[in-house]
């Protein structure tokens, strides 16, 4: 990239996202934090907040360690191995993240409960999966659909001939994953760990479900909410987790140093990987076919319920749930969350596109502080998120404005970091050659940005659209705050269902929900297909 | 697409709105003769328009209750905003501050609107049928009106109960703090839920406000909670499956999961406490008149003898029956329960209890 003072584009582009960043990023959560209330004050002299903050930390490690490794492993098996089934992996590993925690927790305790089905049922144990226990692995698998995606995206694009070189220097199987593998896919595994443990800090649904008593910053936040309305002292919740983003944030940054991750230089590359070990791919095989078990066996409990009257008392079969689906405003919330859904995505995606481009390639000053903001987002507990919204939007001269598009901004924005990790990664292993190229060559950056960068990045592109998607269809408590009658969604009605105690119907709708997120995802896939070459093609 | 048809119907009920207000001017004498068809109407303004109503009430009594309210005033279109999350719409309502949102706020314990009308988010209105609700259902000033009540019961598991405690239901609170209990019981978390915070204030007041000896008791009661949980309804739930054996929770709530055909009972322990569930109209509303129909229609017998048999809540009013299977307020051992103390002291005393039981 030139100096922007020569290219009068770039400029424009970096002013237009500096301004949206402020207004939609920045303003709502200073809006937030200054809310006024000497709640504010007498809640961190209070003291509560000090378990609530440890036993955070304490889950954040536990949670991002094995989600990280069992991400890993499924994008390792997916990309590097030829196992069977990996059409079916696929899914596997989108399903988690397609489905509003609060249902898929209270599956879990019906499962494996104290009188759990599996649990209980069949294997006679009184497990007790209320606590630190329960959230660690509740949170391993809603959460490694993440790592996976970064992870898998970044190895992708790791140079086959790098490998094949060292194996024919000599190097094993082994030797190759830890020397040469394992380091270059570094960007992609730091996005991985400091999204994953971000997600992890951030979640509200899991704990607040099968927590019990051990509280974490989050359902500390919601409960002062919920139960007291006492929003001075839950900002100052909202805060401390901002604080811990922060320094998680400057952790990343220091271990990933000055170093070079390139892999994708001018010449392009045709040779196969080098071949991995067969027991390897079996390993991997059944490491996936074992969490696969895991996640339909949850999955597959929605769907019982959803066709069962008292699911799990009453196993009578009924149509019954879904019919209510289609009655009233739920046809409604059910297209409004896909409409909002694919809005938020596409733009999501294309921005976090751009703004890691502007961040990466560009050499002005204050780029970290634009770095920070561009993932602070996923810090931010979506309560906050809405909460911001609602107060900073809520004047009477924007009473014009449609309460759907804002909605739709709102999930834009705070969506916005795995896409943006996602490209920065992506980025990271394209040799700047491949831009400067397209410049001497008498492109502007744009331009270059445009033909050359973009349709390299698709795998990075495709992130963005799915996480974005994905949890702008399953987030509840960003749109609670905003929604009104002709805007609801999905999750506000399963919400709803969920708290009137009609777990049929709210698994009814779930499941509805699920369907036709994964149809559009597909549909959106097949169009995908040929333009977007790399995200298409592989992975 | 969804949007543009939001402006559309936005656009409408502007036109709507801006007749009324035209109309309200002029005081048609239409107007007037609608409002006299109603059985509750007394108010002299015409009410026609569109109020935006925030419910906390369960689905299943929305569509119906509105509908019925719908009837007695045909020329008023309600937009209900349903979410049966009273704190969510109660911060809601404060953040909308700037720009009002919402017309009428109703459902949820009057734990919920109180604060709102302190702060100046409520408009106060004393409805002609308020005559007929006892004072302690009432904000004095009309910020806000009590409509329904509910009682604090328990739960059991009837195959856990009789298997493992001998079928023996809990008379008293006390009786839960028998050894036997242990790990069976859980409680809707005090810091989390209205519920849970109700239960300990009733055990505040059943000792008469000795605070040493309530927490005595929640304490000896921690020994044999294995979860407080985060909604109320969730923990009947954790019952319904027989993860646990029992929870004190709302009386109307587990009557209405037993009529699903879950295999749970209700008993009423003596000495318990009770919410009232209030209705209050939002300062700026757009459409008084209608807002104020709406209260005054939701105290009539008609409109509590519809949520009785929609929830299975008492109503506030002496002339409507309770559910079948569901106790009479006043027969029913009740402790003195001083809810303008409970809201006062909310803070304090919920600090206190989280020391002593150590969380």
């Amino acid at each position: 990239m030139r100096s922007l003072q020569r290219e009068p584009g770039v400029l424009l582009a970096l002013l237009a996202v500096i301004a949206l960043v402020a207004v939609f990023i920045v303003y709502p959560q200073l809006r937030v934090i200054a809310t006024p209330g000497a709640g504010y004050v007498d809640f961190i002299t209070g003291g509560t907040w000090v378990r609530s903050t440890w036993q955070s930390i304490q889950v954040m490690v536990l949670s991002t360690t094995t989600a990280v490794l069992l991400g890993f492993v499924f994008a390792y098996g997916m990309v590097y191995t030829n196992m069977p089934w990996k059409r079916f992996f696929r899914v596997i590993g989108i399903l988690p993240l397609l489905s509003p925690p609060f249902v898929v927790a209270a599956a879990y305790v019906i499962l494996f409960g104290p009188r759990g089905l599996i649990s209980y049922g069949i294997f006679g144990q009184t497990l007790n999966i209320f606590g630190l226990g329960g959230i660690w692995g509740v949170q391993t698998i809603a959460f490694f659909p993440f790592a996976y995606q970064l992870i898998a995206d970044v190895l992708t694009r790791s140079d086959a001939r790098l490998e094949q070189a060292a194996r024919n220097l000599g190097a094993g199987p082994w030797q190759v994953f830890r020397s040469v593998t394992l380091p270059l896919s570094r960007p992609g595994l730091g996005a991985a760990i400091l999204t994953t443990a971000i997600y992890v800090l951030e979640d509200f649904g899991n704990p607040a479900l099968i927590g019990g008593t051990y509280t974490v910053l989050p359902t500390q936040a919601y409960g002062l909410i919920s139960g007291f309305g006492d929003l001075p002292g839950a900002t100052a919740v909202s805060t401390l987790l901002l604080g811990l983003a922060l320094v998680l944030y400057v952790a990343k940054i220091r271990l990933d140093g000055g170093r070079s991750f390139v892999t994708v230089s001018g010449r392009a590359s045709s040779m196969p990987r080098p071949p991995v070990p067969v027991a390897l791919t079996w390993t991997c095989f059944i490491a996936c076919l074992m969490l696969s078990v895991v996640i339909i066996t949850v999955y597959g409990s929605l769907l019982v319920s959803a066709l069962t009257l008292n699911f799990p008392t009453v196993l009578t079969p009924t149509m019954q749930h879904f019919e209510y689906i289609t009655t009233g405003t739920n046809g409604t919330a059910l297209q409004n969350t896909l409409v909002f859904g694919l809005a938020a995505a596409t733009f999501s995606a294309g921005f976090a596109l751009l703004a890691g481009w502007l961040v990466e390639r560009g050499a002005w000053r204050g780029r970290r502080v634009l770095d920070f903001l561009l993932i602070m987002p996923a810090a931010i507990p979506g309560l906050f998120f809405g909460i911001g919204y609602a107060t900073a939007f809520n004047e009477p001269w924007l009473d014009w404005l449609d309460r759907g598009v804002l909605i739709i901004i709102s999930m834009i924005f705070w969506n916005i970091p795995v896409g943006y990790q996602a490209a920065v990664a992506g980025l990271r292993q394209i040799d700047r050659t491949m831009d400067e190229a397209a410049t001497s060559l008498g492109a502007s950056s744009l331009r270059g940005f445009r033909d050359v960068i973009v349709p390299m990045l698709g795998g990075s592109l495709r992130v963005g659209f799915v996480t974005t998607f994905v949890r702008a269809v399953t987030t509840l408590s960003v749109v609670i705050f905003l929604f009104t009658p002709s805007s609801t969604v999905a999750t506000i009605r399963i919400f709803q269902l969920v708290n009137d105690l009609n777990f049929g119907r709210a698994t009814a709708f779930t499941v509805a929900d699920i369907g036709l997120a994964i149809m559009a995802l597909s549909i959106m896939a097949v169009l995908a297909r040929g333009r977007i070459a790399l995200g298409a093609a592989r992975a | 697409m969804t949007p543009v048809l939001d402006r559309r119907t936005f656009l409408k009920g502007l036109g709507v709105v801006t007749v009324a207000a035209a109309c309200g001017g002029a005081a048609t004498p239409t107007a007037t003769s609608t409002a006299a068809t109603s059985t509750a109407a007394a108010t002299a303004a015409p009410v026609a328009g569109t109020i935006s109503v925030y419910s906390a009430l369960n689905e299943s009594t929305n569509n119906e209750f509105f509908g019925a309210f719908k009837k007695a005033f045909p020329n008023v279109t309600v937009n209900v905003l349903p979410l049966a999350a009273a704190g969510e719409l109660q911060t809601r309502i404060k953040t909308e501050a700037a720009s009002p949102k919402a017309d009428i706020f109703i459902g949820g314990s009057s734990e919920f609107h109180d604060p709102l009308g302190k702060a100046g988010l409520l408009e106060a209105y004393i409805a002609p049928n308020a005559k007929d609700i006892d004072a302690k259902f009432k904000e004095a000033t009309g910020l806000w009106t009590g409509w329904y009540t509910g009682i604090f019961g328990f739960i059991s598991n009837n195959d856990r109960l009789s298997k493992e405690l001998g079928n023996k239901k809990p008379a008293t609170w006390d009786d839960l703090l028998d050894p036997s209990w242990k790990g069976k019981l859980v409680l809707p978390d005090p810091v989390k839920t209205g519920g849970g915070y109700i239960f300990i204030a009733t055990q505040i007041f059943r000792f008469n406000k000795d605070e040493a000896k309530a927490m005595d008791f929640m304490k000896k009661l921690h020994a044999n909670i294995a979860q407080y949980v985060a909604t109320s309804p969730g923990a009947l739930t954790l019952i319904d499956q027989g993860q646990f054996v029992g929870c004190p929770n709302w009386a109307h709530d587990i009557l209405t999961e037993k009529g699903k055909g879950n295999p749970i009972d209700l008993s009423i322990p003596s000495d318990t406490g009770f919410e009232v569930g209030a209705v209050s109209i939002v300062k700026g509303t757009k459409n008084l008149a209608a807002a104020q129909a709406l209260v005054n229609w939701s105290i009539t017998k008609e409109a509590g003898e519809l949520n009785v048999k929609l929830s299975n809540r008492g109503s506030t009013r002496t002339d409507v029956a309770p559910a079948a299977g569901s106790p009479k307020l006043s027969d029913v051992k009740l402790v003195n329960y001083d809810r303008q103390w409970a809201t006062d002291n909310k803070d304090r005393l919920l600090k206190l209890w989280q020391q002593t039981v150590g969380l």
